[in-house]
């Protein structure tokens, strides 16, 4: 098993607990779709077992190591790259100095890497110089792929990569995490398009207020009467046997319309 | 004093400011606080100049590295001892500290130093003068050497690693950690940096002006004030605000008893915060 995260416990305060008990396994070269309604903790999870947020219990075993307990840049060191679903770019540094830091565990390779991915990207090539600011909304989602990828990642974790992007940015991006995944590179991909993630992806895992309430084959999910209801915007009932509230408001599974803001809170510009 | 003489004045007056101010804002922009002890860190950067210009006899650029890294040192380490236990608590809890760490500062070169002013040993030249405008070339070296130290900043921040780093750091310090970028080295380095160009920026003005323990303090308004204006955290924007705040507290001489010329840093940052908060060429208001 590449990652066995088990009993995941967090949240951002001591009154906000996201996770109760949240578990995520994939193993080498798998894709795994993380689907549930909104709020569900689905981003929480990515962000836990990246490092970005601190656990309260819960164990995160990566290659049979435990790495709870290290921190975001050393389980970066071990091959875990994560891509959030905002502020996933240094606004204001070139896309090409942005490949830089995105390879910045492994400077000798950066030069081989950054050609494979103006290869790959071709936009990317195209706008080298360009400040990663001034890029579309889906031109950022590829950048900050194409950044993560410079490491040669064990696991990618994407949160949500096309959030707030048009259908054709969106079908672009999902056709590269497809090529990606092909090549061997294990993928934990949360989306809102749960149909999308669940056509690209070989498992498929359902979250519900933080706890995982189904899992299995994706291609079995994606036809289940039950998840289709859930999450491809019929109706609105509470897993069966799930001890969990019903999912409140949960996104429709068309692409999101939502403005796109990947850069953030906003950047310090030093030069 | 004719309108042009007061801009040259101001101009020549602004490209050394702008070097505490640029050491202001790359600390705030990889540490998000504006650190207040810049004021005696500078003037322990003059200090250190002096050592070397006047003890060990060495001429003014030599001095000048020494007092960068002088000052770098102080500010790194002060920085490290000092204020990152309380960046914790909040940028405003630092920042109270950094004024504390300042007055601490500030004793200590007193005690080390004493209060009388020393000056440098620099040969004296006569003004040159020009179309009726009367230039020190001293003051015209000092302006050098600040552009030759811009020039250098910018370059580091360009091309090299560790500027690029420092930069990633300031624009995004999550994901500069997701990708593997040690925050708490950055931070070192950044400290150096700003406050090693610091230490340079209070070496220039005290060979403009004198050498004692309230050096940096005397510019305090002034380099916060270039940096507000220019935009907190922002490289352009120091250097904008400094060549803004210079010139600004040249001309109001024109108007106004000298002594009035510190009220244009107050002006300044009054005008900025309530128009534009993110000042001149910053992205985002505080």
């Amino acid at each position: 098993m590449l990652l066995a995260a088990e009993g995941l416990v967090c949240g951002y305060g001591a009154a906000d607990e996201i996770l109760h008990g949240a578990a995520l396994t994939v193993r080498s070269g798998e894709m795994v779709a993380i689907i549930g309604p909104n709020g569900a903790g689905k981003s929480t999870l990515l962000k836990a077992v990246a490092g970005m947020i601190r656990l309260k219990s819960g164990t995160i075993r990566l290659n049979g190591t435990a790495v709870e307990r290290i921190s975001a840049r050393e389980r970066a060191r071990l091959g875990i790259a994560f891509v959030p679903q905002e502020a996933n770019i240094f606004p204001s540094m070139t896309v090409s100095e942005n490949l830089e830091m995105g390879g910045f565990l492994e400077p000798s390779a950066t030069r081989r890497r950054v050609s494979a991915l103006f290869e790959r990207f071709p936009i990317l090539a195209e706008k080298k110089r360009t400040t990663a600011r001034t890029l579309s909304g889906g031109q950022r989602q590829v950048l900050a792929m194409a950044m993560a990828l410079m490491v040669a990642p064990t696991l990618l974790l994407l949160d949500e990569p096309s959030a707030g992007l048009a259908p054709l940015a969106a079908g672009q991006l999902f056709s590269a995490i497809a090529s990606i995944h092909r090549e061997g590179t294990a993928i934990a991909m949360v989306e809102q398009n749960a149909l999308a993630a669940l056509a690209l992806a070989d498992r498929g895992l359902v979250l519900v207020d933080g706890r995982p309430v189904r899992e299995g084959e994706a291609r079995a999910m994606a036809a289940d009467p039950e998840v289709r209801r859930l999450f491809l915007g019929q109706q609105d009932l509470p897993l069966a046997g799930g001890s969990a509230p019903g999912p409140t408001p949960h996104r429709s599974t068309a692409i999101a319309t939502r403005p796109p803001d990947p850069s953030g809170p906003g950047p310090h510009p030093l030069i | 004093m004719s309108f042009l003489q007061a801009l040259v004045n101001g101009a020549l007056a602004g490209a050394v400011l702008a070097l505490p101010a640029l050491g202001f804002n790359t600390v705030y922009a990889v540490l998000r606080f504006p650190n207040f002890a810049i004021a005696s860190i500078a003037t322990a950067g003059a200090y250190a100049g002096w050592i070397a210009n006047v003890l060990w006899g060495w001429p003014a650029p030599p001095a000048l590295l020494v007092a960068f890294v002088a000052a770098g040192a102080v500010g790194a380490t002060t920085d490290a001892l000092a204020l990152r236990p309380l960046r914790l608590r909040g940028p405003l809890t630092a920042a109270i500290g950094s004024v504390a760490l300042d007055l601490l500062l500030q004793n200590a070169l007193r005690f080390g130093f004493g209060n009388d002013p020393r000056g440098y040993d620099l040969p004296v030249f006569r003004d040159w003068r020009l179309a009726g405008i009367s230039i020190g070339p001293q003051e015209v070296e000092d302006a050098g050497l600040a552009f030759i130290t811009m020039t250098a900043l910018f370059l580091l921040l360009r091309f090299t690693r560790i500027g690029k780093t420092m930069r990633a750091v300031a624009d995004n310090a999550s994901l500069a950690e997701s990708k593997g970028i040690d925050p708490a080295r950055v931070a070192w380095i950044a400290n150096g940096v700003g406050f090693g160009l610091a230490g340079i920026g209070g070496t220039l003005v005290a060979l403009d002006t004198s050498l004692d323990p309230l050096t940096g303090f005397r510019v305090l308004l002034s380099i916060f004030a270039a940096a507000v204006v220019g935009g907190l955290g922002s490289i352009p924007g120091a250097i904008a605000g400094a060549f803004m705040i210079g010139i600004g507290e040249e001309l109001s001489t024109l108007a106004l008893a000298p002594t009035y010329r510190t009220a244009i840093g107050f002006l300044a940052i009054l005008v900025v915060l309530s128009f534009r908060p993110r000042g001149l060429l910053g992205e985002r208001a505080y």
